[in-house]
This record gives C-alpha cells, structure tokens and sequence, in this order.
C-alpha cells in the first residue's frame, strides 16, 4: 500500500521531476571529483579568465582551470556541507523537541521558551553568529549551520510530540510502565517522523542555500577547497571578464535548491503532510440533475422535505462506493422525524445532502430532492445559500464548528438577520437577544455579548439552535444534536428541539444513535443500515412492533434501566459492512439469524408490513414470534441463543 | 489479593494561582478487590481526573491514592497494579506498532522472549480475539474489536484493579453489549477489582454492584446500585434518573418558565 502510493508519486510530473533530480544530483556527487577532478585542478596560466568557448563550456578561472569542471566537482562537498549541517540540525532539534516530554513540566516548560526564544532570530543571523564563534572554516560554518537551522526544527518537533504525548497511547504506555526514553523511541518519533522526513528534506535545501551563502562571504569553506558559494563569489568578482563563471555555479545551487524542495513535496504528497498548498487531489461537487418530468409517488403538498431514491456515492480505490444508497422519504410540515443507525449506515450524508450540504467529493443523485419547495439538485450554490439559509436550520453535534470563535454570539445571530432580511444592525441585535430568550439562555442581553467560548456545551447548542430560529425554518436538521451532552442537559435540549416544532410550527429531522432518543421527540422513526432504510415506523411501535431482525436486535442490545444484570446482553455478531464491500442481497444477512438464500441473493425493499411501517426484510419478524422477551432471548445474530449459552463469548477475534 | 483500591480526600487541581481550577475536592472511595464499583457523573465532574491520578498520569494535590498500602499516584511506579482502559479506541493504540507489541510492552518486566508470545496469545484469547491477530497493526481492526485490544493490554499487565473510562461510549450500540458482557465476564474470572465510569446510568447500571454519583468533584452520593437508583437520596441522582431517555416514557414539560407566547 505504501510502496504503491511511492509508484504512483513517481508516475507524477512532481515525482518523476524530484525523482530525476536527487538521482542525477546522487550521481554527479559521487562521480564528479572522479570524473574531472583532474580537469578541475588542472591550471594553465595561458589561458586565464578566459570566456567560455569550445574547450571550456563555462570558460576559465583567474588560474586557467575549467569552470564548468570546477561546478561539477563541487557537487559532492556542496551537498555534503548541507547535508552534514541539516544532519546536526535535525539531531540538535530532536534533541531540544523531544526534551519537554523527557523532563517533565516544570523543566520543560524552559526548553520550550528557550526554543521560542531562539526561533525568534532570523536563522542567517544565527548562523553568522555562529560561523564567527567557531571558526571560519568548513567545519565550522557547518556547524553554525546546523545550529541555525535548528530551533525551528525543535519547535516542529515539540509541537509534534507534544500532540502524539497527549494521546491515549502514550498514556496507556506510561502507565504500563514504559520508561520515557524508551517512550520517546517507539511511541513519538515514529509517529511524527513522516512530517520531520517531509521537512527535514526541505531544510536540506535552505542548509545548501545558507551554505552557499557564508561560502560566498567568506565564511565557508576556505581554499583550496571550494563549494559552489566559493565558486560563486569567484566567479562575481570578475563578472565583467566572463559572466559565465558566476552563472554556473549560481544555477547549479539554485537547481538543487529546487531539486531538494520538490522533493519535500513528493514526499509530502506521498505521507499526505500538508505543506499549505492546497489539497493534492480535489473533486469537484457533481450533482446530477432530476431526470425531467418524473414525478415521485406519494407527493404531499405539505411535504418540506422530499428525498427520492437518493444515492451519495464516493470515489472509492475501485470504482465508487454507494455510502447512501436509493433512499426514499418524507417530512411532512410540523412532523418530527428519527433516522437511527450506526456509524457510518449513511444518516448524516442523507441529511446533509438534503440540505445541500454533502462534501465536496461526494456525488449526489437523486429522482427527486426537494426542501421546503427548492430543488436542491438543480440549485446553485448561491441559489442554496439564499433560498435555504433562512428555511432550513442545521444544528450539529459539535456546535463549536459552527459558531465563529471570535465574533459575540449576539452579533453572530444579528447578522443572519441583516444578511437575510437586510435589517438594521440594531435590529439584528434585539432579534438575536429575543431567539435566545426562546431558547432558554438565562439573562439573554448579557449572553448576547459574550463569546462562543464562554458558553457551556449544552448553551452553545442552545444558541446553534437559536441561530436556525433567526429566519423562519420549515425544517430543522439535527445531526446527533445531544451526542457530546450530558443526560440532563440532553433532556433540557430534547425538551427545547420539541417546544420549537410546537411554537414554530417546524418539522424535525433528528438524527441519532441511540433509538431512546429519537423515540422522546419524534412521530416516526427510520432505521438505516448501510445506506439504506430497512425499517420505518411510528414511534409507539418500537416497543415491541418493530419486525425487521436489525431493528429489533438493536434494540435488544442496549441496556436499559430495567435490563437483568444476571443475563448477558445481546449482542450482534459481526460488524456492518463497509460502502465498498456489500455485497448482492440484504446487507444485514452476514449478522442476521433468519438469513437463507433468498436473503443472500436478493436485496430486500422495502414493503408494508403494517399500518404505517414499511421493512426491508424477506422474513419480518412478528411480535408473536418473540418467545420471552428478556434481551438475552433476541433473536437476530448470537443473541439468539439463549443466556445460559452465554451468547457474548462464542463471538469471535474477527468480529465486533 | 492486595485489598482495595482506597482513595482518600482526594485533591486534584489543574492550573495553579488565580487560574486554577479544582477537578476533585476532597473524594473517598473504596474499590474492594473483585468488585465494580460505577462512577457517573456529568461532564467536566472530575471522573476522569480521578483515574488518571490512580494511574499516575495527573498529580494529585493532595490526599491519597493506595493500594495494598503502595501509592499509586506518583507519576514514576516501576509496576503499576492499577491499569486503565481509555475512551477513544482510535486514539489508544499506536497505530505504528503491531497489536502483539503494544500488549507485549505492557507485560510485566522480567518475562522471557518465548513467553511473552505466550502471554500476548493468552490475553487476546482472554478477550475473544484471534491471537494471530498478534500482527495486525490497529488501523485493520474495528473500534469494539480495538477496545477489546485495550483490554487485553491493560490485562497484559497483571493488574489487581482495572479503571475502565467511558470504554463504550465511541463505540456503536450494537458493539457496545459485547464489550460489556466482555468486561462483566474477565471481571468474574479473573476476580479483578473494576472501576467503570460512564455518564451512561443504564451501563453502569448493568455492570456494577456499587455505584457512586459524583458532581463537582465530589462525591454525592454512594451505595448498592439498586439502593442508589431506586431510592435515590440526593437530587442530583434524582434529576440523573430521570433524565435518561426511555422508549415508551415522556419527555416531561421544559424546566423554563421562559416559553414563547
Ligand atoms: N467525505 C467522505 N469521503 C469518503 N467517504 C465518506 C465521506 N463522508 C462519509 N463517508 C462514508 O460514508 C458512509 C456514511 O457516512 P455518514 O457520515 O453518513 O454516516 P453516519 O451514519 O452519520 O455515521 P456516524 O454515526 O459515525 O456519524 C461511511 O462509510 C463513511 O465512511
Ligand atoms: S432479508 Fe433476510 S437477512 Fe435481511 S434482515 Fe431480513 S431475514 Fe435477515
Ligand atoms: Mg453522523
């Protein structure tokens, strides 16, 4: 997998270039003093400071040597020079980086300011600075180099290892007992090694300029060797003689400058490191238009949002991967409608495409998408943004990422009004500080001031929800809205989610993982499993009249409040599938206890099986084929066993 | 056995001069050996400052945390008997190191090569995974199937307690029983002593015989878990309790007087 991504870098115009680059400079290092370093210490006091011409491509030197030889020759100490100084300057860095995780807090905290401190010099400073203190030789300008180069590369590496320390890993390593250096070794550097590759290649070629340059000063490399910032500097002192032999050795750093860099982006490419230039590879938004004229049954004049036969797909490593897959349905005007599922069985893509908002590589068809009367497919962006901002409201699990940081909530609302209605200012204001009244926020005027962060959780979410109370919202999508709260405060936001849809008049599409809370709030409930809907029914019918095997093993599986604490809970064997791996026939067969043939061979669609409730499933289960009623005795997967076979451990490794 | 795992006006402080915050003022509890014991409690209450002081991992400001009359809360234990199992299966695993690894340098010190093979095989077999498994790197491996593996890391290290943090909370609901049978079953056959913290009342519910509310880093209320559930004393319980969503119940009229005309 990671060989294939280097080959298909190499494939590349970037890859093929670097590659092409760091082999030629490879060889001309380790073949050019052998090739012509005769050619290159071969004086001839007849023919001094001569232009170039046939004999000498880049004419000669004040001693009548070659040039051009000279450059070619200067490869291998030139790269080296650079090289052994990014070599010191990675070493000091990791050194300096890694020392916080190594002493603790207190110790650390003044390896970091002492960092921070030195970052704050230009490094050509430095590494002046440096180059006078230890001697005006190679050696020495190598290591002033190296020295100079190296606080940003400690910053790097503490801002690395300092995200990889807080992991949980390291965590569970220390506890179990791993010593720091050790913990360093095996659990940080690995783990930031692929953005250090990335940037160490790119500071190899500003140690090669840096390198250059105190050559050319003088403060490099002495003669009689040379490197090309002393080929350099030669060759400006008689520009006028023969401009040719300063050209060559200032295109040959330039070019393995370039080499070095393009380098560092194949790489970054290939380990996916950003390096602020943008994505590698983008996709364009593609929607596909509602074929013309077909009409979708069952067509409300009351509905606000209208999903027919939807499908997001994803380019996926062979073909597309299908993660919501032809699903069809309804939201009537002040309805509250569920959609359960597990992660990844497709309900945010449906919801989100429903408004608009699916990401950008997805590709979104559908016979018919309409919301609140727009049809989404057929709109612009702009057209969306104007026609649904103030129809639809999103509310979403993390209402951080919708809020801006840095702008006052009361500011943040008012300007929805100002945008959309083209209020005043003023006016957005009092109409921000009024929806926060209707959502619960105690001293409304105050918080109105105030930044997001100076909210808690459950009071961000109540002004998300404000935020969508700004226009006129038909219809609120709430994409696992009380996920990151607490029961109490969930409650208080279900409870406010319900009062809106009464006072509004707004319907709901509520999104969740957990059945018992779509059950509190809403009329009907749909059932997703791999991107599809296998069951659809009204809320009073999940106790007990749910009939599709997944609906009801789901809920057989979570304990409630008056589960058996002696009985081991159901459980469902294996795990669902993922977009690009289903296969023909009813996705939940591999898990499923009912499952025959026909299951395996043909996809379930879905039918009525009783008033208001739809399933997908070739053998709906009746709540007279329940036999007890204790979740161990579910059947659906190896929870229908029964407890005494203890059903949790014959599961195996390669499931769950 | 070492006897319990004692917390003791336990003290735990993040910051320090005017921005610092207090996590947990002043907690006793008591984990007796072959018992789970449940923390609930809202968020930000202080639970998981608490275990991760029991691990060593935040220092504890003052108070005790011993077990079998060792402290656990310095931060340089050669062999901790306290091991813990985190809440995010993405994030509690390296993802460069092999499964076998990762268990393996949790083993105690002083095992030979051989046996450690061995040892890694029987506590992936403890926790109903493939022990060929062994070389699979994390990224290969589904999030209930990774929070088994983090079981059978912290197992690895022979551990007299185990604190369990939100361990099913990231995890899919049809994911989460087995995880939960799983904990309920080691715990039985290994006698350990378990610490299991969820927000999730039902969970703690299923899996506890003791269970402790904790709110503002402290403490409120304690007992046997039908005890404190069905007859909750403190309000804070009360409001926990009725909190919690069920199929079939109400949701209730909004505690706010503030309604909209
Ligand atoms: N930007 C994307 N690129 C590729 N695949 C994606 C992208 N977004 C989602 N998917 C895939 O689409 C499928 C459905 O994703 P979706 O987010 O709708 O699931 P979900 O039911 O909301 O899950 P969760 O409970 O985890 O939020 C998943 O398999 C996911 O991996
Ligand atoms: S169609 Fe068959 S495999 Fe699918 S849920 Fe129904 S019984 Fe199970
Ligand atoms: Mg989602």
């Amino acid at each position: 997998m990671r060989t294939a991504r280097w080959r298909a870098a190499l494939r590349t115009p970037l890859g093929a270039t670097a590659a092409a680059g760091s082999l030629a400079l490879l060889v001309l290092a380790v073949a050019g003093p052998v090739l012509w370093g005769s050619a290159a210490e071969e004086t001839d006091v007849a023919s001094m400071n001569q232009p170039p011409s046939g004999d000498h491509l880049f004419g000669t030197d004040d001693l009548g040597r070659d040039v051009l030889a000279r450059v070619l020759v200067a490869t291998r100490t030139s790269l080296g020079l650079a090289l052994g100084a990014t070599a010191i300057g990675i070493a000091l860095g990791l050194i300096l980086g890694t020392l916080p995780v190594v002493l603790g807090q207190r110790l650390g905290r003044m390896v970091v300011a002492l960092v921070n401190f030195l970052v704050a010099f230009p490094a050509l400073l430095l590494a002046l600075f440096f180059a006078v203190i230890f001697g005006l030789d190679a050696r020495g300008a190598m290591l002033a180099i190296g020295m100079a180069i190296a606080p940003s590369f400690a910053r790097l590496v503490q801002t690395l290892s300092a995200s990889v320390a807080g992991r949980d890993y390291v965590s569970a390593a220390r506890i179990a007992g791993v010593g720091r250096f050790r913990l360093i070794r095996r659990h940080v550097l690995p783990n930031i090694a692929e953005p250090l590759v990335v940037n160490a290649t790119m500071g190899a070629g500003g140690a090669l300029l840096a390198f250059a340059g105190l050559s050319f000063l003088g403060l490099g490399v002495q003669p009689p060797t040379y490197d090309w910032g002393r080929l350099l500097g030669e060759g400006l002192g008689r520009i006028y003689v023969n401009p040719a032999a300063a050209l060559a050795p200032g295109v040959a750093v330039v070019v393995a400058g370039l080499v070095f860099a393009l380098l560092g982006e194949t790489c970054a490419a290939v380990l996916g490191v950003r390096t602020g230039r943008g994505p590698v590879a983008g996709r364009a938004r593609h929607a596909e238009q509602p074929e013309s004229g077909k009409e979708a049954a069952g067509t409300g004049g009351d509905t606000v949002l209208h999903v027919d036969n939807l499908t997001v797909a994803f380019p996926a490593e062979r073909g597309t991967s299908r993660a919501v897959d032809g699903v069809t349905l309804g939201v009537r005007a002040g309805e509250a409608v569920g959609i359960v599922g597990e992660s990844g069985s497709g309900k945010s893509l449906t919801a989100l495409s429903a408004a608009g908002l699916a990401p950008a590589s997805a590709t979104v068809s559908a016979d018919r998408l309409d919301v609140a009367g727009v049809p989404v497919l057929a709109s612009s962006e702009a057209q969306l943004r104007d026609r649904l901002g103030t129809s639809v409201a999103m509310v979403f699990q993390d209402p951080t990422s919708s809020l801006n940081p840095s702008m006052r909530v009361g500011r943040q609302l008012g300007e929805i009004a100002q945008t959309h209605d083209g209020t005043s200012r003023a006016e957005g204001l009092r109409r921000a500080v009024e929806r926060l009244t209707w959502v619960h926020i105690p001293d409304p005027q105050m918080r109105a001031g105030q930044f997001p962060h100076e909210f808690s959780g459950g009071m961000r979410q109540r002004a998300m929800i404000g935020m969508g109370l700004m226009g006129r919202p038909q219809l609120m999508i709430a994409d696992e809205p009380t996920t990151a709260l607490d029961v109490t405060v969930q409650r208080e936001i279900l409870r406010l989610l319900r009062d809106v849809q009464h006072d509004s008049g707004a319907a709901i599409l509520l999104i969740s993982h957990d059945i018992a809370v779509v059950s509190q709030i809403c009329d009907r409930v749909l059932v997703m499993y791999a991107g599809r809907i296998v069951e659809e029914l009204p809320v009073d019918r999940l106790d007990g009249g749910a009939v599709h095997p997944y609906t009801r093993a789901l809920l057989a599986s979570v304990p409630d409040m008056s589960t058996p604490q002696d009985v081991p809970l159901a459980t469902i064997a294996g795990r669902p599938p993922e977009p690009s791996e289903r296969s023909p026939g009813c996705a939940f067969a591999p898990r499923c206890a009912f499952a025959d043939d026909l299951c395996r061979s043909t996809d379930p669609v879905l039918e009525v099986v009783g008033p208001q409730q739809r399933a997908a499933c070739w053998h709906p289960q009746r709540a007279e084929s329940v036999s007890g009623g204790t979740a161990g005795e579910m059947p659906g997967g190896t929870a229908g066993q029964s407890p005494e076979q203890t059903p949790a451990r014959v599961t195996t490794g390669d499931d769950q | 056995m070492t006897g319990p795992l004692v917390f003791e006006d336990v003290h735990i402080r993040f910051g320090s001069g005017s921005r610092a915050t207090w996590a947990v003022r002043g907690v006793d509890l008591e984990v007796p050996p072959g018992s789970v014991v449940g923390l609930v409690g809202e968020s930000g209450s202080g639970k998981s400052s608490l275990a991760k002081a029991a691990v060593g991992l935040v220092p504890v400001a003052s108070g005790r945390i011993e077990l079998g009359g060792v402290d656990q809360s310095g931060r340089t234990l050669r062999r901790r008997r306290v091991q813990m199992v985190f809440q995010d299966p993405y994030s509690s695993l390296d993802p460069r190191m092999t499964i076998g690894e990762s268990i393996s340098e949790a083993l105690p010190r002083g095992i030979r090569r051989a046996e450690r093979r061995t040892e890694v095989a029987r506590v992936l077999e403890l926790v109903d995974i493939d022990p060929w498994r062994a070389t699979s790197l994390p990224g290969d491996l589904s999030g209930g199937q990774r929070q088994r593996i983090a079981l059978a890391r912290a197992l690895a290290a022979r551990p007299d307690v185990v604190i369990a943090d939100e361990i099913t909370s990231a995890l899919d609901v049809s994911v989460q029983g087995s995880v939960l049978n799983l904990v309920r079953d080691i715990q039985r056959e290994l006698d350990l002593a378990v610490l299991l913290i969820s927000h999730n009342l039902a969970v703690v519910r299923y899996v506890s015989d003791v269970i402790a509310v904790m709110r503002s880093g402290r403490i409120v209320e304690f007992g046997g878990g039908d005890e404190v559930l069905e007859r909750p004393e403190h309000p804070y319980t009360q409001l926990l309790l009725e909190s919690v969503p069920r199929i079939g119940s109400a949701l209730g009229p909004s505690d706010h007087a503030t309604r909209r005309e």
